[in-house]
């Protein structure tokens, strides 16, 4: 703990120095963009033979969703000698489009000029290549499509490899048509093991994977190009040109004979024996005998080279237990990083940053792929077929060339991003963190930015200048967690930026520590009895997600889960647990351990014991909890509901059980957790009852059959609403009411890390110090017998603001208005009462029919309607009848005094009245 | 060590050796793992740990060296498999020549650097050309021209029938004078001579009409690409278009209004119709539009004369969306036979020849090459069906003896699709082949006819047709046997099994907001299109008629 101190007290010198510029505190984000460009390629995933079932018996996963979901873990590779992969988008029949980083000149820059390259230059491409594969080799992955074009150049001259991950993505190019590498540069085993193609009815089978060495041998293909300034096997076809790479085996000195072949003797003879054992090592025909890249990169050959360069260290990511600042260096005079003035700030973004505001910016990567003329597509009429079977596969339909591979990189233009955000002044890319007051900087667009908190959600979220603002925000907030979390809940109260909601739902969960080392250390392969069941419910989960529907989601959703199973040996695994886990693995694709951690810390805050094997008597209390919410907050739909024997055991456990997981789509769930994950754990009944309510027409107008028929398949619910009136429903409700025996007992005082302070709202009334005023358990079939929740007396003498320190206590705004009414006779209440309260005696109120008598004091009570009644007696059965009586007649937000007056006797706060005359 | 053939998926067995002291003792761990390893290595090296019992001051030492254990056996096996793959050249296990031509097929035949150059397709130019005239101000000018070409095509058509009908009327008379002289002074030779004489009168007649017919609709198809490609590059030429295109649209005006002044073929037809939105999907939901329509199939093709402004407006419509995306599709119920001679194929086929169609080849040329393509297809199939006999198909017996008596006949389930310009609210029909099946109460959800339009729907996800309007009892014309339970059940079976397509369309190509049209025959009562109004909402589930409500 002490070691995380220091190193957040450094964090604010470098904030005050604005020195946080710094790049070691990136953590686990991509690298800013600085001189790069984002550039987008696209090409076709092979269509699915018509028709064809998986084993289990479920339709095939197309292809293109097969390689969105194996992408992903591209976005991770984060290197300076690879580009920078940021996103991949499925379009229309199977296509896919790439966005990477992109530099506008390669090597092929250098073919073009005709000229060879100098030997110190062809060593430090060989070199930086080869850092290259190195590092991608060490992530199991081969890039085989290497060539000329894709060795990119930035402006500094260093290299950067491009397409690297396409034969990762891919499954080794067995999802898609084309070959993936180039003719020239393929190595002889790669040509050997052959090729696939799916209207080639001989090869059954795709080839087998290729190893690390193919890419050397590549390499060798593009040095020796390079020292002999002219492309290989140029004017050859194709199976001419394999022909002759295959021939090589033959062959003593292979760099010779390419020498001799392409007339360029002289020239190769005079490169400096380095070189040439480095063009010899490369262009090894026997793959045993070829060096590794890593084998390479140690050999003697880069003696001169290797020194210039430091091995590349991954930036700590901010959950782990090595220090974020350890290897921070001040220079000298702080003012050296102040100098440049006019820069560009954008470009100081990270990459998927930059990207995110490009798309909001009306950025459209199909309109930027259409107008360079990459994606040129027919008309629909003229590529139908003539004619179709009974079981799908159609005819007389001519091959469709824009369907051809053209794998040209298009560069994404950021000048109406630019634009966009001309007006956006320096500053608010750096805000100061230490002003609470104001988070958001003080410009010129401030103003603007004020109002535009205003709008809905879903125009904020798509709004450039303000997400920009609140990225920014978030990001430097998160990397100063966990000493920002205070700011990171008072920010996330306005809204939290989709970009980062990952981190910031973990920030909000309090996720800490080395998670990624806990899940490691957690068995995930070992079989396990609910592994039947996983395996079940995972391909109907979410399933109209792209990254949740790919193979590679399934994969990491058993491993989530498992891991969460074999880590909770108390709880076992319940349906709906997949749908839960959805969420947090959508938002942390990438980072399993993060998204396990998550998962964990969510569901003993919100859904404590829910998992019991036995978890009945949780349950049926939540349920009953919830039904008195129901006619806390709308009589009128509870009395029609109880009626018709509508009760939430029949739709409302899926709700729960999943914290509506199960019913929303995850875009929904998003918007709706954002507010759950700030608000305590009985958030979820003002949920619940907000959704309701908005049904409420069509609950109140059908019966029974109807409303279980509506439930089946939840129609459509606005979530804004919902949101906004489930935060409305709570406010109006006094804490001590959702009290629960079996939920999640008090923390431990004092771990509450850096100070949280736990506002009104977001901390559980179970938290709270237990007195002799607070809530005590009841049985539940007291529980349930009881229409209207109880509230404690600490409750009532809070929000009464009675106390015996006098009136001085700060009103909250926000607090529900309440009003007392002291059912107890006349005498009983003239020797001691609440002050305030209302006195109407049980018998005057109600004819025996239960109706509501006309007298004065019904009067009063009429008046008060709206407010929260708050009925007071001795004995609790008359109170709780009394209650339901008011219910019935539909007084809305009635609840009783857990422990009637007597509760209040001791604390001195009755008061007699002054006789009146 | 076993070793498969160098397949993919060959595992193999290693044992990871890793010694290690604890204390005084040497211990040494032992694993086997399969190769190629498909885990994850620090998930095995938790594991290991954890059930060993490894002591944690080695656990580093334990990972590097299970990795680096585990990266040089890999590399051995890429090794291995590759030089495997290099000796079996050598050997001449595997031809070279077909190895290299394999290669050269698969980069020509998927690559745009290697393919071969595109020849210039002149209809995929008109279709530019058109698109985008159509969405110019010059649109108008086009479908003035088209519908004037459609009038005289009208005219001597009418001409056409004028004739036959007084050829007719000519024969009929005079059979009747023959008739009355039968047994006097003609023979029933004598009769029948006349008859066969009558017939090939009118058989020449027809031709020779049908040839004119060809013939103009000929002429006027090549004017007007023609005239279609100058008025483009005109228009490209000169960069103030208005100009033109006042002196275009005077012409045509006239002449338009000359044909406004042509009877009105055919008076709007009370159609009963309704309309509903729905939503389907778990989670996750989209929109659709649904329509109930009593109406004759041959409706959504027929074309109105200008006049009335709603069958302009229909027009440009479809005019406009014929090179889009969001295409309109027909299904038409046929039998097994790929032709135009008899019912309701003829009465398309008349329909489909009122009017020239500019864009694509005539309805006869199309079926020519569909015929082709099943012959094709039959071959394909045959010949794929020797390669793999082991697979039973239930009924499959039953139907190969069918398509050998004649391979040119589809069976149920098959469809056809033809291409059309010429039409009013469509471009494409899908000619869907049916049995009398159908006409049986008792089919199911897995009957051809079903599958078919489960195929008819995915081929409308591949190619953009987003409208789409499917006969919902699967007949065109009502008969005796179909009572009102039958009608109700088949409505049931189809709206359930379009539903259920619908979800599964989703998938195909993420949830696109589609419109299909349920069409029912004009003969039904009134009452009944009600009733079978009231099935769809409970099926479907509408929402919107009571959301709208619950507002407040």
């Amino acid at each position: 703990m002490l070691i995380c101190r220091y190193h957040h007290i450094l964090f604010i010198h470098c904030n005050e120095g604005s020195l946080s510029r710094s790049q070691c505190f990136v953590s686990g984000r991509m690298r800013p963009l600085r001189d790069a460009q984002l550039g987008a390629f696209t090409f076709f995933a092979s269509a699915l033979p018509h028709d064809v079932c998986g084993s289990n018996g479920l339709p095939l996963t197309p292809n293109s969703i097969k390689i969105l979901g194996r992408f992903q873990i591209l976005k991770t590779i984060t290197h300076p000698r690879l580009c920078q992969y940021v996103d991949i988008s499925r379009g229309k029949h199977e296509r896919l489009i790439v966005v990477a980083e992109h530099f506008e000149s390669s090597l092929r820059d250098f073919q073009k000029q005709g000229k060879t390259a100098s030997p110190e230059k062809v060593l430090q491409i060989a070199f930086e290549v080869l850092e290259g594969l190195e590092f991608m080799n060490k992530h199991g992955m081969v890039h085989r499509a290497l060539s000329a074009h894709n060795v990119l150049m930035d402006c500094k001259g260093n290299v950067k490899l491009a397409k690297f991950g396409l034969y990762h993505m891919t499954d080794h190019g067995a999802d898609v048509d084309f070959p993936i590498g180039y003719p020239s540069y393929l190595a002889p085993e790669v040509i050997a093991q052959g090729s696939f193609h799916p209207s080639d009815p001989s090869h059954d089978e795709a080839p087998l994977p290729s190893g690390p060495k193919t890419d050397v041998w590549s390499l060798g293909v593009l040095l020796f190009e390079l020292c002999a300034g002219r492309r290989l096997l140029q004017n050859i076809d194709i199976s001419e040109r394999l022909k002759f790479i295959l021939t090589l085996g033959c062959m003593d000195d292979i760099v010779t004979v390419l020498a001799e072949e392409h007339g360029c003797l002289d020239t190769i003879k005079e490169l400096p024996e380095n070189v040439l054992e480095l063009l010899r090592k490369c262009l090894t025909f026997l793959p045993s005998k070829r060096p590794t890249p890593a084998e390479l990169l140690r050999d003697p050959v880069f003696s001169e080279v290797s020194c210039l360069y430091t091995p590349f260290q991954k930036p700590v990511s901010l959950f782990s237990s090595s220090l974020r600042c350890a290897h921070l260096e001040l220079p000298e005079d702080i003012s050296d990083l102040c100098k440049d003035d006019d820069e560009d700030y954008l470009s100081e973004r990270a990459i998927d940053e930059v990207y995110h505001l490009w798309c909001l910016a009306g950025g459209d990567l199909e309109k930027e792929l259409t107008i360079k003329e990459i994606i040129q597509s027919k008309p629909p009429i003229c590529t139908l077929p003539n004619f179709v079977l009974e079981d799908g596969e159609s005819f007389g339909q001519g091959r469709d060339r824009s369907f051809l591979l053209d794998d040209t990189t298009v560069t994404l233009s950021l000048c109406q991003l630019r634009n966009r955000l001309k007006d956006v002044a320096g500053e608010a890319y750096y805000p100061l963190l230490e002003d609470e007051q104001s988070s958001l900087p003080q410009s010129n667009s401030s103003n603007e930015l004020s109002a535009t908190v205003t709008l809905p959600l879903i125009i904020r979220e798509r709004d450039t200048e303000y997400q920009l603002i609140r990225i920014i925000l978030f990001d430097r907030l998160l990397k100063a967690y966990p000493y920002k979390k205070n700011l990171v809940w008072k920010e996330a109260r306005v809204d939290i930026p989709p970009l980062v909601r990952g981190l910031a739902w973990a920030a909000l969960l309090g996720i800490e520590g080395d998670i990624q080392a806990k899940y490691e250390t957690i068995d995930k392969d070992t079989p396990i009895p609910t592994d039947r069941q996983i395996e079940v419910d995972i391909p109907r989960c979410h399933q109209y997600d792209e990254l949740l529907s790919s193979p590679q989601g399934h994969i990491k959703f058993r491993r989530v889960l498992k891991a969460w199973v074999v880590s909770h040996p108390d709880l076992v695994y319940w349906q709906g647990l997949d749908s839960l886990c959805a969420p947090f693995l959508y938002l942390n694709f990438n980072n399993e351990a993060l998204a396990y951690a998550c998962m964990s810390a969510f569901i003993p805050k919100y859904l404590y014991n829910f998992f019991l094997k036995d978890n009945s008597h949780v349950i049926q209390e939540y349920l009953t909890v919830f039904s008195q919410m129901i006619s806390f907050h709308d009589p009128e739909l509870s009395n029609h509901l109880n009626e018709i024997g509508f009760i939430p055991d029949l739709y409302a456990i899926p709700w729960f059980l999943t914290m509506f997981t199960h019913v929303f789509p995850l875009h929904k769930i998003f918007h709706l957790w954002d507010t759950l994950l700030l608000g305590n754990s009985s958030f979820p009944f003002c949920i619940g009852v907000a959704i309701l309510q908005q049904l409420r027409d069509r609950l109140l107008a059908n019966g029974f059959n109807e409303c279980i028929l509506l439930f089946s398949d939840l129609p459509e619910i606005d979530i804004e609403r919902c949101v906004r009136e489930s935060i409305n429903l709570f406010c109006w409700t006094p804490k001590s009411a959702t009290y629960r025996q079996h939920a999640q007992p008090p923390k431990v005082a004092g771990d509450n890390g850096f100070g949280k302070t736990t506002t009104y709202y977001s901390s559980d009334y179970q938290d709270m110090p237990k007195t002799d005023l607070s809530r005590e358990p009841l049985a539940l079939c007291d529980l349930k017998a009881e229409v209207s929740p109880r509230i404690s007396a600490e409750d009532l003498i809070d929000l009464c603001e009675l106390s015996l320190t006098g009136p001085t206590k700060r009103t909250k705004a926000g607090k529900p208005k309440i009003v007392a009414v002291d059912i107890r006779s006349q005498e009983d209440f003239s020797r001691g009462h609440i002050s305030g309260s209302i006195n109407i005696p049980f018998s005057a109120a109600f004819s025996p029919d239960g109706e509501l008598v006309q007298c004065p004091a019904t009067g009063i009570l009429q008046n008060y309607r709206g407010r929260v009644i708050v009925v007071i007696s001795h004995a609790m059965k008359s109170a709780a009848m009394f209650a339901a009586h008011m219910v019935k007649v539909n007084f809305p937000r009635v609840c009783i005094l857990d422990g009637g007056i007597n509760k209040l006797k001791p604390t001195g706060i009755l008061t007699v009245p002054s006789p009146q005359i | 060590m076993k070793k498969n053939k160098g397949k993919p998926g060959s595992t193999a067995e290693k044992e990871f050796v890793f010694e290690f002291r604890a204390g005084k003792h040497n211990c040494v761990l032992k694993v086997p793992l399969k190769f190629p390893v498909q885990e994850n290595i620090s998930d095995l090296h938790g594991r290991l740990m954890l059930l060993h019992k490894i002591p944690c001051y080695i656990e580093n030492e334990l990972k590097t060296s299970l990795s680096n254990f585990i990266e040089n056996e890999t590399i051995l096996d890429f090794d291995r498999e590759a030089e495997l793959a290099l000796q079996r050249l050598t050997t001449g296990d595997v031809d070279v020549n077909q190895l290299t031509n394999a290669w050269t097929r698969s980069y020509v035949e998927t690559t745009l650097e290697h393919a071969r150059p595109e020849e210039p397709s002149w209809d995929e130019d008109f279709a530019d050309v058109y698109h985008e005239l159509i969405h110019s101000p010059a649109s108008d000018t086009l479908l003035n021209l088209e519908h004037n070409y459609f009038v005289s095509i009208s005219e001597l058509i009418s001409e056409r029938d004028m004739e036959i009908k007084k050829l007719q009327e000519r024969q009929a008379a005079e059979m009747d004078k023959v008739m009355h002289e039968l047994g006097n002074t003609l023979s029933d030779q004598d009769v029948n001579t006349v008859a066969s004489q009558h017939f090939d009168a009118q058989q020449v007649l027809e031709n020779k009409w049908a040839s004119e017919l060809k013939q103009v609709t000929g002429i006027q198809k090549q004017e007007y690409q023609e005239w279609v490609i100058k008025l483009h590059q005109d228009l490209q030429k000169s960069n103030n278009s208005s100009k033109i295109n006042e002196e275009i649209k005077v012409q045509p005006n006239q002449l338009s209004e000359l044909a406004d002044s042509g009877a009105r073929m055919f008076e709007e037809q009370p159609q009963l119709e309704e309309s509903f939105t729905i939503h389907l999907g778990a989670q996750l939901k989209t929109m659709h539009n649904l329509r109930l329509v009593r109406a004759d199939v041959l409706d959504f093709c027929k074309h109105r004369r200008h006049g009335s402004s709603g069958a302009k407006l229909r027009r440009l419509q479809t005019a406009l969306s014929l090179y889009s995306s969001s295409l309109c599709g027909l299904v038409l119920l046929v039998d097994n036979r790929v032709n135009s001679y008899s019912g309701i194929k003829r009465d398309f086929a008349t329909v489909a020849k009122e009017c020239t169609d500019f864009h694509f080849p005539c309805l006869e040329e199309q079926l020519e090459e569909v015929q082709q393509v099943v012959l094709y297809a039959r071959a394909q199939r045959s010949s794929k069906q020797k390669d793999q006999p082991e697979i039973p198909r239930n009924g499959g017996d039953d139907k190969s003896k069918n398509v050998e008596r004649n391979p040119s006949n589809i069976l149920p389930g098959e469809f056809y699709i033809s291409r059309h310009s010429n039409l009013s609210e469509v471009h494409v029909v899908f000619h869907l082949c049916v049995d009398d099946n159908v006409r049986s109460g008792n089919i199911t959800a897995r009957d051809p006819a079903i599958m078919g339009l489960r195929n008819i729907l995915k081929v409308c996800c591949t190619h953009d047709i987003t409208t789409v309007t499917v006969p919902l009892l699967l007949v065109h014309d009502m008969s005796e046997e179909m009572t009102i339970p039958w009608c109700l059940k088949r409505a049931e079976l189809v709206f359930k099994c379009v539903k259920g397509f619908m979800m599964e369309m989703a998938s195909w190509d993420g949830g696109i907001s589609r419109t299909v049209q349920f069409l029912v025959p004009k003969s039904i009562s009134e009452e009944m299109f009600y009733q079978l109004s009231n099935m769809l909402p409970q099926i479907f589930r509408v929402s919107s008629t009571l959301t709208l409500t619950s507002k407040h």
